[in-house]
């Protein structure tokens, strides 16, 4: 059954809800969570196909830039001599190896979301090591941080970016911005 | 099971009426009418009423604001502090409501409460975001930059609000982030790196503040009443604190509801330091400017966890953490290249 698709459904729900439900429905709170209600199906209606796609593409960019990220830390680690960014590095490689792993043609949502969410674990454990580490009292006079990690930082910003114009999709889509 | 709209005014009027013989000192056929919700923040459940009594041969009557704490939601502060705050500030030269009465721990009332004088005017933002209302406004804008300038310059210790938690110029930024960042690690239903980036970011430029006052914590369009062109009161104290003074102005300047279209973020922070002596500096500014994105992202996601943890079922928070991506956009947005 591809129609009604979920999405024209809950477009339908939503549009009944506001001209035959609201109007019933004097001024006050009552009348305010309807309308809330509506807007949260109305945006449901508009990305609930696009959820998959999203996850899909979001995991493959962090991998991605993850895989890039991975030499600059080994070089780091080996560079800096504050540096105790081993565990990190190792941590890194058996994360990507996983996305080598024979898997099932077909990912559902929920199987993507699991794999964002490690991914985002990854992203957040990466910056919270170079953080602790640049935090360390420098032997002698303070330097300034090492090529590899201010073409890390770069790299990871420019990541976070990608990732929010992508997310607004889902988040705030453009047909509800309208 | 949930309580009929009726039911629950009874109960309240019930409620009302012995916790007001319990505080109002020699008064006699107490009388409560006119109870009604009210739209307020989503932090506090909101009523209206009217009180009247005997007071020794006198008829006394005043209409209040009744502020209750709501179940859970995307802030869960207490209300004392801001309830002594508001008192504190009556007559100080900053407009707000008289604080009247507190039942702080909900014997009475059910759950924690304060009421107030109730205060003419509306708190409509966005009417005044509308281009035929700019002359209006832009004399809101600059009233509510010589409210900063009076809240910031008040004597805190003399008007003793000295219970509010102590910080310094050095320690001010700090302690917000520590706050905020609790939060974000109690609330977070996932990692959020971007989030992370934000509070490494804030960690490593905390400004020094050039002094130390009253913050409003909520200080912006929206959460004041005003009639015509004229603000009545600053309403939600619910994130008060000592702190930088520049954070309220970095947070009134969110691209959300700020008043930019009318009144620029200089013109405000030349009038506020005119009159407050306190400067607005840019670097200060830029860092409380990137809180306040992250600040109101947790505030968010406090709210969407709420939701989805079933401890409250007010579905304006439901879909909260979907704004989050914005706001961190903004972040971005604002970070230096």
């Amino acid at each position: 059954m591809t129609k009604p698709s979920i999405g024209d459904l809950l477009s339908a729900v939503a549009a009944g809800l506001r001209e035959s439900v609201l109007p019933e429905i004097p001024a006050g709170p009552t009348r305010r969570q309807i309308q809330v209600a509506i807007s949260i199906i109305r945006r449901a209606s508009l990305v609930w196909d696009k959820v998959g796609p999203y996850l899909y593409a979001d995991n493959k960019d962090i991998e991605e830039t993850l895989r890039r990220i991975s030499p600059l830390l080994d070089r780091a680690e080996s560079n800096e001599s504050t540096a105790d960014l081993k565990p990190l590095c190792q941590k890194l490689r058996a994360t990507l190896d996983q996305s080598d792993e024979p898997g099932v043609e077909y990912p559902s949502p929920a199987t993507l979301g699991a794999r964002n969410v490690e991914l985002q674990g990854s992203l957040a454990e990466l910056q919270e090591a170079l953080h602790a580490e640049s935090c360390k009292p420098p032997e002698g006079s303070q330097r300034p941080p090492s090529a590899e990690r201010v073409e890390i930082l770069a790299m990871l910003r420019a990541l976070f970016e990608r990732m929010l114009e992508r997310e607004l999709e889902v988040t705030t889509p453009s047909a509800a911005r309208k | 099971m949930s309580v009929s709209p009726a039911v629950a005014v009874e109960d309240l009027v019930v409620r009302l009426k012995e916790f007001l013989e319990a505080n109002l000192d020699r008064a006699r056929e107490i009388q409560i009418d006119n109870v009604a919700p009210i739209t307020a923040g989503n932090a506090r459940q909101a009523w209206e009423f009217d009180v009247r009594w005997l007071d020794g041969g006198t008829r006394r009557k005043v209409s209040c604001v009744m502020l209750r704490k709501a179940a859970a939601g995307q802030l869960e502060t207490d209300l004392l502090p801001e309830f002594r705050v508001v008192r504190a500030l009556w007559g100080s030269g900053v407009p707000v409501a008289r604080a009247l009465w507190i039942d702080a721990e909900g014997r009475w009332l059910e759950r924690p409460s304060f009421i107030m004088e109730k205060v003419a005017g509306v708190t409509d933002f966005l009417a005044l975001l509308k281009p035929e209302m700019a002359a209006s406004s832009r004399a809101i804008a600059r009233q509510l930059a010589a409210i900063a300038a009076t809240l910031h310059a008040v004597d805190w210790k003399k008007l003793g609000v000295d219970f509010l938690p102590a910080t310094t110029p050095q320690t001010a930024a700090a302690q917000q982030i520590s706050y905020w960042e609790s939060l974000f690690l109690k609330h977070r239903m996932e990692p959020h790196p971007v989030m992370v980036a934000a509070f490494i970011w804030l960690k490593k430029r905390q400004p020094i503040a050039h002094t130390i006052g009253i913050v409003h914590g909520d200080f912006r369009l929206g959460n004041f009443l005003y009639e015509g062109d004229r603000i009545n009161a600053m309403l939600d104290w619910e994130m008060v604190h000592l702190g930088d003074p520049v954070e309220d102005i970095a947070w009134a300047y969110r691209s959300l509801w700020g008043p930019q279209a009318f009144f620029s973020l200089d013109e405000f922070v030349e009038r506020s330091t005119e009159l407050s002596g306190i400067p607005g500096d840019p670097e200060a500014l830029l860092f409380y400017r990137l809180l306040s994105e992250v600040k109101h992202s947790i505030i968010s996601l406090t709210g969407a966890r709420s939701f989805m943890d079933g401890r409250t079922r007010n579905l304006f928070l439901a879909d909260r953490a979907s704004t989050i991506t914005t706001y961190l956009k903004q972040f971005l947005d604002l970070l230096p290249k």
